[in-house]
């Protein structure tokens, strides 16, 4: 089972796709705290493709694909990438950025590493990033790391 | 841009500086939330609540904005707590280290309980 959604890459639209994937999510019979984990880390997915992929171009579109096994729902968010997004190493802690070491920005993809099962960018031939995300049908799997 | 969605008011309860928040806590809450912050500082407030709707949505942008209040909290010794926020976000905000600058309650009177060991 998939499906496939396309955004403007205009930051609010992001709350659009959530909505529709989770009642998506919720029509496969996720539990309701792992579709609240999906919601947020489908925003962060789609707030970096449109700021650092799309580089907040309103031309440039957002593309979401999910694919859905018995065993694993996976969403993969494309760019039309004006560059490659290269993330930090380690994401700063709290801590450093209460301390003036760097943004206060930059939370996104620690967000989602966290609330997913699986994640990370996906090599690609052609332009643009591709970042994919999975969390296991079993809410059981999930260990909140 | 889709509109945005956040309606930033202040009260005092008890001594307490409450800023409800209704709404999105996205990139565009800076100004809101900041001027609410400034707001209630000015007025010399020493305990500050941030109070949550349980249906909010809150991104990475926001929390950014939110980690800028701790800064300032910090700086003015004041004492921050949080709530109304749902078990999701409180989930979040442990995740990403809030909840060791501000406490956490489910409601805005247990918030105003917990100031109470703080005061002289």
């Amino acid at each position: 089972m998939s499906m496939e959604l396309t955004l403007p890459n205009q930051l609010g639209y992001e709350l659009i796709a959530r909505d529709t994937i989770a009642a998506f999510a919720r029509r496969l019979g996720m539990p309701m705290d792992r579709i609240d984990d999906m919601k947020t880390a489908l925003c962060e997915a789609c707030i970096n493709a449109m700021e650092h992929g799309n580089l907040l171009n309103p031309n440039l579109r957002v593309q979401i694909l999910c694919h859905v096994d018995d065993d694993r729902f996976v969403i993969e968010v494309y760019d039309q990438g004006l560059r490659p997004f290269v993330p930090p190493p380690t994401p700063l802690s709290i801590v450093d950025k209460l301390t003036g070491m760097g943004s206060l920005r930059g939370m996104g993809l620690l967000l989602i590493s966290q609330l997913s099962d699986e994640s990370g960018f996906v090599p690609r031939d052609e332009a643009g990033n591709c970042f994919r995300f999975t969390f296991q049908r079993s809410g059981a799997a999930h260990v909140c790391r | 841009m889709l509109e945005d969605d956040l309606t930033v008011t202040t009260r005092d309860q008890d001594g307490v500086a409450i800023i409800d928040l209704v709404g999105d806590v996205t990139t565009f809450a800076e100004d809101k939330i900041n001027n609410a912050y400034r707001e209630v500082t000015n007025t010399g407030a020493r305990f500050v609540l941030l109070n949550f709707r349980q249906n909010d949505y809150i991104n990475s942008a926001g929390i950014a904005i939110l980690i800028g209040i701790v800064t300032e909290v910090n700086r003015n010794n004041q004492k921050l707590a949080v709530s109304g926020l749902s078990q999701h976000f409180q989930k979040i905000f442990r995740m990403v280290g809030l909840a060791q600058y501000a406490d956490i309650y489910q409601t805005e009177e247990e918030a105003l309980s917990g100031f109470d060991r703080f005061r002289g």
